[in-house]
């Protein structure tokens, strides 16, 4: 993670995301200023920056969420920011993952369907989403909490859910925005390394929006937002 | 506290003002229905007070002036009929300058002088005096005020005669004083009907309409517990939280009351032109107490207050946050007990019939309420099994979601419906019931012949239906006129003295008929070969009861008496053949009127039957009332539980969308949290008010259940359907409130 890398106005070669000179304002504060980063298929990025710097709208920006006002996004050679809403739509729910801080999970639904859920939008039968899950219950320590709700799990069991939930449908990007920000120390590294080695299991591409450094240790490379732009980007693509 | 609590009320920046004016709104919406269900309540008791003097006795329960020192007054009422509209008539004779004056009236008419009612005024002035003015005798010296009418569209006389000449009316009698008492008297033709009114009414629309305020004055709980959390952080006590909460809840109901009362008095002239009880009322009827206006004033702002304090001791804010929001119970299966218990009490009736009134009364009554009550206490449960089943066997995240959400805490999601449970019962039952017995013992009496033959009843029956015969000189010379009408081709008389003719048990007496006359009249039946005379049993009960199917040409058998001979008896009844057309009709009773005056008017057999409809016209008059208020408030309140379901779920929401959730399944969520229940309960209601209907039926009258017309399901579907629109309305909520946009990562 030596080596920095200035963003060109060329398209990375074999990028499968990239935001390139993003602009994004809340009213009249702005959040995102010509903003540009790439980002290669099995990698995982850490998006770090302080307090308002920016990186959760970048975040939003890259994952079809947010619109930019300008710049580009492109995800597999596609446009983002030009699809409407529906397409944006099918293409989280069928090829990105999210994961957030905290209060993902229906709470009347038990922890098994929470799960099963993005298979149920994506027409799977019951049955066949139940069965499913059970196998992420077992790869993330989660046995025997299937039947329980939301609010009989421990915060980290819950966003072991939801890494579950996120990852279900195999999804080519996960996005995870703070992740292991309302757990302590030793419950974060744990989800960390219970998500890390998840993605990397299946070839998951993973852009992680952290402010916590040993968050960002499990990434490979980092890139650091200021004042609404990306002011540094340490490593390199990953090759696999 | 009550400071900070007003402060964060009305100055909490623009949130607090929009969660403020959405609760008053929605406050305001409950009360005005509140109070125009009360004030639709003393409506219906001012109609009934005002209309109490046509049910003046020689013995009044509550005389209009000192019996001991007025003169009597000798008087008769009877009623009248003008095309399907019915026309009180009272004739007065005074006996001294004391008699009694009938409200409204300045003073009593002399002999050859009537009041009018205004609309029986505008209508004989537009009418050709042989088809209605020609029946009463004079000249109209005044309108009747207000004060004695029912309704501004009530049509009543009063004519005023000598005494020699009303004394020795038929029917006629002496009195000190008018009544002044309402209802439950003999002259009520629909005895209880105001009680029936009051129990619809009440059971139906005023409990939900409180729980809808209830409601409405916790909405917005979710984002005010939050703030809560965050004053307990700084050290506000649970106490003092609970003081904040009751204030705010109190402030947004002050507002909705006053909201509340605005909205009724625009809807109260509206309302007063809706014919519910078959009339419309007098804007002023429908008026409120001081004691109602006190009551809803002073009392929905502490209920609002005591509601807001309640809902929050069903959540444990610790100053990090809600920590802990308290399941209520799952709802068990001996819910169903009561309602078992009554159905299973009506089946036990079924062949079992008790002997007395007074043991029918307590058998079925104690059946019907253990029913309809076992439905309330039932319902939640029932609720939890649909939605559980629902959550089972789905395989859309919607029916899971909202399944789960519903089987979680039935209680208050049936609690939005629970009017709608009462009204669907109450109007299923009673529709079911009245449809029935209509059904066995009017259907045929419609038809051609029955809207054309008209029937006038001379003398009277006793309480064994037996017609006694008439003591009325009925001249050849009336028959001869009224046979001379244009549009009349018969005439048949029947006349006393033979024994009751074979026929239905319900048969009142029977009379003699010249065979030539019922020759013209084949409608009526016809005599056995041979015959001259016949044995034919009257057509109408004094009670207006149909006591054969007409049409059915049944042959009457001979009688042994001579058309010489029957022309010595006394008559019974005239029987007027007609083409039916209004003209020919409104004659022939003008004429018998004219000629008869104190009988009553004669009638035809389609307008007893239309009188039967129009009972159960009345009837269903009520329960659409009754079924759309009950709709439209369980919708109202369902809205209120989905948009608070849609605030607390705010951020799952907001972040399933945002994981690319389409807004349609989102939208599914919200319409099956809302139409199960409402379907569930529906359905429910409905197919037990019909059981129960059976069952009542099987064991009084040995009848099945004949279905109600589908005018009934029309209104249920429809009502239902503008339920579902008000929770469509809800959409845009759900939209704002769960965009991408505005999902923020906590």
């Amino acid at each position: 993670m030596s080596v920095a890398r200035v963003v060109s106005d060329d398209r990375a070669p074999g990028a499968l995301l990239e935001g390139r000179h993003l602009v994004k304002s809340f009213g009249a504060t702005p959040a995102l200023r010509d903003a540009s980063v790439s980002v290669w298929p099995g990698e995982i990025v850490a998006v770090m920056g302080p307090s308002g710097s920016g990186k959760s709208t970048l975040l939003h920006c890259l994952a079809g969420i947010l619109v930019p006002e300008a710049g580009e996004v492109l995800f597999s050679d596609r446009r983002l920011d030009t699809m409407g809403e529906p397409a944006r739509s099918a293409l989280r729910r069928d090829r990105f993952g999210f994961v957030f801080q905290s209060g993902q999970l229906v709470p009347e639904l038990t922890a098994e369907e929470n799960v099963a859920l993005p298979l149920l939008l994506n027409r799977v039968r019951r049955s066949a989403a139940l069965a499913e899950t059970r196998e992420w219950f077992e790869r993330l320590g989660l046995s025997g909490l299937e039947q329980r709700r939301s609010g009989e799990l421990s915060g980290g069991q819950a966003q072991r859910v939801a890494v579950a939930r996120a990852l279900v449908v195999h999804p080519e990007v996960l996005f995870a925005d703070e992740p292991t920000g309302s757990l302590d120390s030793l419950t974060g590294e744990h989800v960390m390394e219970l998500l890390v080695a998840a993605c990397r299991q299946q070839g998951t591409t993973v852009v992680l929006v952290t402010h916590d450094a040993r968050v960002a240790a499990y990434a490979e490379r980092e890139v650091v937002v200021r004042d609404g732009t990306v002011s540094a980007l340490t490593g390199g693509p990953v090759t696999r | 506290m009550i400071r900070i609590g007003l402060r964060l009320s009305v100055n909490g920046g623009k949130e607090a003002v929009v969660r403020l004016v959405v609760t008053a709104a929605a406050v305001a919406i409950g009360v005005g229905l509140l109070l125009v269900t009360v004030a639709g309540v003393h409506a219906v008791h001012a109609q009934d007070v005002r209309e109490a003097w046509l049910n003046t006795t020689a013995h009044n329960e509550r005389p209009s002036v000192d019996e001991t020192t007025s003169d009597p007054l000798w008087g008769t009422a009877s009623l009248d009929e003008y095309r399907d509209r019915s026309i009180e008539r009272v004739d007065v004779a005074a006996t001294g300058p004391r008699s009694p004056v009938p409200p409204g009236l300045p003073s009593l008419p002399r002999p050859g002088e009537f009041y009018a009612s205004p609309a029986l005024t505008h209508l004989l002035a537009t009418t050709p005096a042989r088809l209605l003015g020609a029946r009463y005798e004079g000249h109209q010296v005044g309108t009747i005020g207000p004060v004695a009418l029912a309704s501004p569209e009530s049509l009543v006389i009063v004519i005023g005669h000598s005494v020699a000449e009303l004394s020795h009316a038929p029917g006629a009698a002496e009195v000190r004083s008018f009544e002044t008492a309402p209802q439950g008297t003999s002259g009520d033709r629909h005895p209880g009907r105001m009680q029936l009114i009051l129990a619809v009414v009440a059971g139906a629309l005023l409990f939900p309409v409180l729980i809808f305020i209830a409601a409405a004055s916790r909405l917005a709980a979710a984002r005010r517990e939050e703030r809560f959390a965050a004053m307990r952080l700084v050290g506000a006590t649970p106490r003092q939280v609970g003081a904040i909460a009751s204030v705010e809840a109190a402030v947004a109901a002050v507002g909705g009351v006053a909201g509340g009362f605005a909205l009724f008095l625009v809807l109260r002239s509206p309302m007063a032109a809706i014919p519910f009880t078959g009339q419309p009322f007098f804007p002023r009827d429908l008026s409120l107490h001081p004691l109602d206006v006190a009551l809803v004033a002073v009392g929905v702002p502490i209920a609002a207050a005591l509601a807001a304090r309640v809902a929050l001791r069903r959540v444990q804010i610790s100053p990090l946050g809600v920590s802990r929001r308290i399941t209520p119970p799952v709802p068990r299966a001996w819910r169903a007990l009561p309602l078992v218990a009554g159905l299973g009490e009506l089946a036990y009736f079924v062949g079992r019939r008790p002997g007395t009134t007074s043991g029918q009364v307590r058998a079925y009554g104690v059946g019907f309420l253990l029913a309809m009550g076992g439905l309330v206490i039932a319902g939640p449960w029932l609720t939890m099994l649909g939605a559980r089943v629902t959550a089972r066997r789905t395989n859309r995240p919607a029916g899971l979601i909202a399944g789960r959400r519903l089987a979680d805490n039935p209680r208050a999601a049936f609690r939005a419906v629970s009017g709608l449970i009462v009204a669907l019962f109450i109007s299923s039952s009673a529709l079911g019931v009245i449809t029935t017995i209509l059904a066995y013992h009017s259907a045929s009496t419609g038809g051609a012949a029955g809207r054309s033959i008209l029937v006038e009843l001379f003398g009277s029956e006793d309480v064994k239906g037996q017609h006694d015969g008439g003591q009325v000189d009925v001249s050849p010379g009336v028959l001869r006129q009224v046979g001379s009408i244009g549009g009349v081709h018969a005439v048949a008389v029947l006349r006393g003295g033979a024994p009751a003719a074979p026929g239905p048990a319900l048969g009142p007496s029977g009379g003699l008929v010249s065979c030539e006359q019922l020759a013209r009249l084949p409608a009526l039946g016809r005599c056995a070969p041979g015959a001259s005379v016949a044995s034919m049993p009257v057509y109408f009960s004094a009670g207006g009861v149909v006591a054969h199917k007409i049409g059915a040409g049944p042959v009457w058998p001979a009688a042994s008496v001579s058309p010489v001979q029957l022309q010595a008896t006394p008559v019974m009844a005239v029987y007027v053949g007609t083409d039916g057309s209004t003209g020919a009709i409104e004659a022939v009773r003008t004429t018998l009127e004219a000629a008869f005056p104190y009988l009553g008017s004669p009638s035809t057999i389609g307008e007893i039957s239309a009188d039967n409809a129009q009972l159960v016209a009345g009837w269903e008059r009520l329960a659409d009332v009754a079924i759309i208020g009950s709709l439209a408030i369980a919708a109202c309140s369902l809205v209120v539980s989905v948009a608070a379901g849609l605030v607390e779920r705010k951020r799952p929401f907001s972040l399933l969308r945002l994981a690319g959730t389409p807004l349609a399944v989102l939208r599914r969520v919200v319409t099956i949290e809302a139409a199960v229940p409402l379907v569930v309960v529906a359905v429910i209601s409905v197919a037990t008010g019909f059981v129960a209907a059976d069952l009542f039926l099987r064991s009084q009258l040995s009848e099945t259940l004949r279905l109600p017309g589908a005018g009934f399901y029309t209104i249920v579907a429809g009502g239902m359907a503008v339920a579902l629109g008000i929770i469509v309305s809800t959409f845009p909520l759900l939209e704002r409130i769960t965009g991408p946009e505005v999902a923020r990562n906590e």
